[in-house]
């Protein structure tokens, strides 16, 4: 997936640049390739000292698992070299025909990451609410009085719920015993 | 007809005010809370546990079954409306019941998924009534081999569902089993995948997966191709179930819980398992199998009567058995404990009052959830007319606050991104989701199967079909495997002669 | 209408920042055995065994007015040491416990855990119990000399169920006996079961040769005859159950599982003393008591560096073990 590649409007430079557009899927190919290697070196480095019963041990199942991501690499290279193409998933919400808009999944992944590594220092209130706001300002709504409120509110609450009337502990913030 | 006389009674404790009071109480806490992200059905039991304590036992345990079913059912609600399952039983919900909710048949599904758990927990209880001794004997007899026998038929039932394209839906899978692998080897105890790290020594959970797979991987995926011009909202529609809704749903719904009864109530059956047969089930025999994957109502209606009789099987072998099957059951023997009443062979003889007003109270459970839960249907299907910005926004909101709240690891967050960003790779490459979840699910618990059959042999593989429900299983598999030649067969035949 | 956008954004930052400590406000005064605020990890799933005695003790504590709302809350994970490793970085902090016990012990090594007990401060020991070995009521084996015979004879033929995975306390009582019955700790064919209940009825179905769990687990299926209790593990017999010890049996060994309370390292003296005191009171208040009688625990109370020198003790000893099997 990493060798997703950012759609410009204008016309490709270059003819390999844009076989490598059309073949975009064998970045998953390679994803997969790499993934059962990854398997595959985890298994076989495992030390298994323990007296193991009959045929299959810790490692035999990752060593099938990444045997069987090689194999489906390969065959789905095959595949797209062939001209097979995975159709992208569609919906309500889904708009196919535009280009995708990967500048608001980066937004949007960044907010969720935000929220991840803020949660224990700030808080879930703030943590929560920038996630809220982040995501709704990512994701198109442009009301700056009301979307921040919204979001507080819902933070808030949702604090509350889970943390004073369920007791399911959420890190309150900088101010817990402050005030 | 002892056991019908003992109900009676049973109807006697439990419908009086008090504690059908209790049961109200129960059924509405327990909705409540099951929809709130990452709270399950077992960790609404126990946070509900203190509430519990101020009652005499009867109306402790009846107002317990009130929670039960209404967290289960309220963990459908946000699988359905927000495609973020709470708990592992609520995954297969999100499959059809999302689609049907964004097409604006979220009442519909919810409706479907509604009578679905009253129809399986009704049929559940009953062959619970009927059953428990016969059935909690034979439980105790499935034993690994039989297990793992089942997990093959299970396996096979995956080709099912791995969409257009066989080699993407196989790549879906083998990300779902290396998902699967990450964890302490339940058997020897070593580390695979966890790459040092303590908090995914115990792998990743399911419902952490298909969050990530479903609610993140959608709202990113959403966010790349946003209809930005027509955001048109989602229409409510009719509020109820019609004619041909009925039609298409009542099979399913009848059959749902003769596949999860059983799985309740033997000893490591749970409800994912079952839940996924009940639909690849539907997907077969439906009539309308183009619309799997865009919105069945099948779907929806068999895996719900099945999750729902799968906690009435649990309660079987928790009952007689003192054995729980499942983390609900657990809590609930913890609990049993509590009052000092061991659940066990001697339950009956002991307490029959509680028993079976208890049992009769899931009956009244299922009535009120039925009756508070079919009119609030197209209430909560309005949820979905929010605008998209504030509507994704939420999903993700409430999707990180479900996994933060089950361990407080901010690493279980920086997790569900990574699955997320997974997520939104393969719906953009064409790989089915499903077999990704079905992969998590099935992987683990087949490999550890497995390996306890061969370790109670010895290391013989002997031991795979030494048991006489493993060998039908697999004479079942053999003929469903076959079964595409035969038809050839008998087909062309039938041709000769005629 | 310009200032409305930096309003609404004072409204809901004062909101974020100020809401929740206030919502927490009056949690009570820090006046004897009160301790506002405390909180009571339990490092394994909610009807786990920890789960299980945290709850009851936070519920007893607040029921005998020692304290009020203590919150207990789950961090699951790797047979406790996700908990642990959380505990012990929460430096200082006098308003956090744990619940745990032996298997934690167990798991720290069998985890090779960096985080280990001796970075806690150890506050007390409260309950102890036997393993029981058990077998269906159809069973070959009739009593324990039967059962060691047939295990001496081909350890790995008869297999050994257990409800904990590799490192806790039922995997630790067989290989404890294995040892003493001079059996090969390789050679023992252990399988883990997930918790209690699959294990039941795996002995029940005779799918392993024995079990080994905890008497409490077990109590009303061996009355009610459909388990046969063929030895005890600790070093006494349980009052009202038939069954040898271990030692009765020739088997120079015994086991005690048990559970206690540790806090993060790094809390002020006063701060522990604090948490000693609540739970002697708890110990002697009747709540705790009747609890003790209702889920057959046994009373092992044990303070302060008692406690803290036991914890060595047995770590020591699951070392031992787990080196000899090679974990």
């Amino acid at each position: 997936m990493n060798s997703r590649q950012t759609p410009t409007p204008s016309a490709p430079r270059s003819d390999t640049r844009s076989w490598l557009r059309d073949h975009s899927e064998l970045g998953v190919s390679v994803m997969l390739f790499a993934l059962g290697v990854l398997v595959l070196t985890d298994a076989l480095t495992m030390d298994v000292d323990i007296a193991q019963r009959g045929p299959v041990g810790p490692t035999t199942v990752p060593i099938v698992v990444g045997i069987g991501l090689l194999v489906i690499a390969a065959l789905l290279a095959f595949d797209v070299m062939r001209g097979g193409q995975g159709e992208a998933e569609g919906g309500e919400d889904i708009d196919l025909s535009e280009p995708s808009d990967w500048r608001t999944v980066l937004l949007l992944g960044g907010v969720f990451l935000g929220f991840a590594v803020l949660i224990d220092p700030v808080g879930f209130p703030v943590s929560g609410t920038l996630l809220f706001w982040g995501a709704a300002y990512a994701l198109g709504s442009r009301h700056p009085q009301r979307d921040p409120l919204i979001a507080a509110v819902l933070s808030v609450a949702t604090y509350y719920i889970f943390n004073n009337l369920l007791g399911v502990p959420l890190p309150g913030g900088p101010l817990m015993g402050v005030l | 007809m002892d056991s019908l006389n003992s109900l009676i009674d049973g109807f006697g404790t439990a419908l009086t005010p008090i504690n059908l009071m209790w049961a109200v109480i129960g059924v509405l806490l327990g909705t409540a809370i099951g929809v709130l992200p990452g709270i399950g059905p077992a960790m609404a039991v126990a946070l509900l546990l203190p509430v519990t304590y101020g009652l005499e036992p009867t109306g402790a345990f009846i107002m317990f079954a009130g929670i039960y079913y209404g967290a289960m059912f309220g963990g459908s609600t946000t699988s359905i409306l927000l495609n973020t399952p709470g708990e592992s039983a609520a995954v297969v919900a999100a499959i059809e019941g999302n689609p049907m909710a964004k097409s604006g048949r979220g009442s519909q599904a919810l409706a479907a998924a509604a009578v679905g758990h009253f129809a399986g927990g009704l049929i559940g209880t009953i062959l619970l009534v009927a059953l428990a001794p016969t059935i909690a004997e034979l439980a105790v007899d499935i034993g690994a081999p039989d297990y793992f026998a089942i997990m093959v038929l299970a396996f096979i039932a995956v080709t099912s569902v791995l969409g257009s394209s066989r080699i993407r839906g196989l790549a879906s899978l083998l990300i779902g089993l290396t998902i699967g692998l990450v964890g302490l080897d339940t058997m020897t105890g070593q580390q695979r995948l966890t790459f040092g790290s303590l908090q995914l020594s115990d792998g990743i959970d399911v419902v952490i997966v298909a969050v990530g797979l479903f609610a993140i991987g959608e709202a990113l995926w959403v966010a790349a191709h946003l209809r930005r011009n027509a955001a048109a909202p989602i229409p409510v529609g009719r509020p109820w179930l019609d004619k041909s809704d009925l039609k298409r749903t009542w099979k399913p719904w009848l059959r749902g819980p003769f596949i999860g009864f059983p799985f309740g109530a033997i000893p490591a059956g749970g409800a994912e398992i079952p839940t996924f047969l009940s639909y690849v089930t539907e997907k077969r025999l439906s009539k309308n199998k183009n619309e799997f994957g865009k919105g069945a109502i099948e779907g929806v209606a068999g895996p719900e009567s099945a999750a729902s009789a799968s906690a009435a099987g649990t309660l079987v072998s928790m009952l007689t058995l003192g054995l729980p099957t499942t983390a609900v059951a657990a809590v609930m023997l913890a609990a049993f404990q509590q009052y000092g009443i061991q659940p066990g062979p001697l339950l009956f003889e002991r307490e029959p009052d509680l028993v079976w007003g208890l049992i009769a109270s899931l009956f009244v459970g299922m009535v009120l959830l039925l009756a508070l839960n079919l009119p609030l249907a197209p209430v909560w299907a309005k949820l979905l007319q929010i605008p998209r910005p504030y509507l994704y926004a939420g999903i993700l909101f409430f999707a990180g606050v479900g996994a933060y709240a089950v361990g407080g690891e901010a690493l279980d967050l920086v997790i569900l991104l990574i699955i997320g960003l997974i997520g939104l790779g393969m719906r953009r490459y064409g790989l089915p989701v499903l077999p990704a979840v079905i992969g998590v699910i099935l992987g683990p618990a087949a490999e550890q199967q497995l390996r306890r059959a061969l370790q109670m042999s010895d290391g013989s593989v002997s031991g795979l079909v030494n048991t006489p429900f493993s060998v039908t299983i697999y004479l079942i598999i053999a003929v469903l495997l076959a079964w595409p030649l035969l038809r050839k067969k008998f087909q062309s035949r039938r041709n000769v002669s005629a | 209408m310009r200032l409305r956008t930096p309003l609404a954004l004072l409204g809901a930052a004062l909101l974020v920042f100020v809401g929740p400590p206030l919502l927490s406000a009056g949690d009570g005064s820090d006046t004897g055995t009160q301790i506002p605020g405390l909180r009571f990890m339990v490092p394994n799933t909610p009807g786990g065994g920890y789960d299980i005695t945290a709850r009851t003790a936070a519920k007893n504590a607040e029921d005998a007015g020692l304290t009020h709302n203590i919150e207990v809350f789950n961090l699951p994970g790797a047979g406790g040491t996700v908990g642990l490793a959380r505990l012990v970085g929460e430096h200082g902090n006098g308003k956090l416990a744990m619940s745990m016990g032996l298997g934690v012990v167990g798991a720290v090594h069998s985890n090779k855990s960096e985080k280990t007990l001796a970075d806690t401060t150890p506050i007390a020991r409260l309950t102890e119990e036997q393993d029981i070995v058990v077998v269906s009521n159809d069973s070959p084996y009739k009593t324990i000399d039967d059962l060691l015979k047939a295990w001496k004879a081909n350890p790995s033929k008869v297999t050994v169920g257990g409800g904990s995975s590799p490192g806790g306390p039922d995997h630790l009582a067989p290989m404890l006996m294995a040892q003493a019955a001079k059996i090969k700790p390789k050679n023992v064919n252990y399988i883990p079961f997930d918790g209690g209940g699959e294990l039941l009825a795996a002995i029940l179905g005779n799918q392993v040769g024995f079990g080994v769990s905890g008497v409490g687990e077990y109590l009303d299926q061996i009355k009610s005859g459909k388990l046969r209790l063929l030895a005890v593990t600790g070093p006494e017999r349980v009052p009202g159950l038939d069954a040898p010890t271990l030692r009765e049996a020739r088997l120079d060994t015994e086991f005690t599982n048990w559970r206690g309370i540790v806090a993060p390292p790094g809390i002020s003296d006063r701060e522990r003393e604090k948490l000693t005191a609540l739970v002697e009171e708890l110990h002697d208040s009747k709540e705790w008591q009747e609890s003790l009688k209702k889920n057959g625990w046994n009373d092992a109370f044990m303070v302060g560096d008692d406690f803290g020198d036991f914890l060595k003790e047995q770590n020591e000893r699951v070392d031992t073990v787990l080196k000899e099997l090679g974990l």
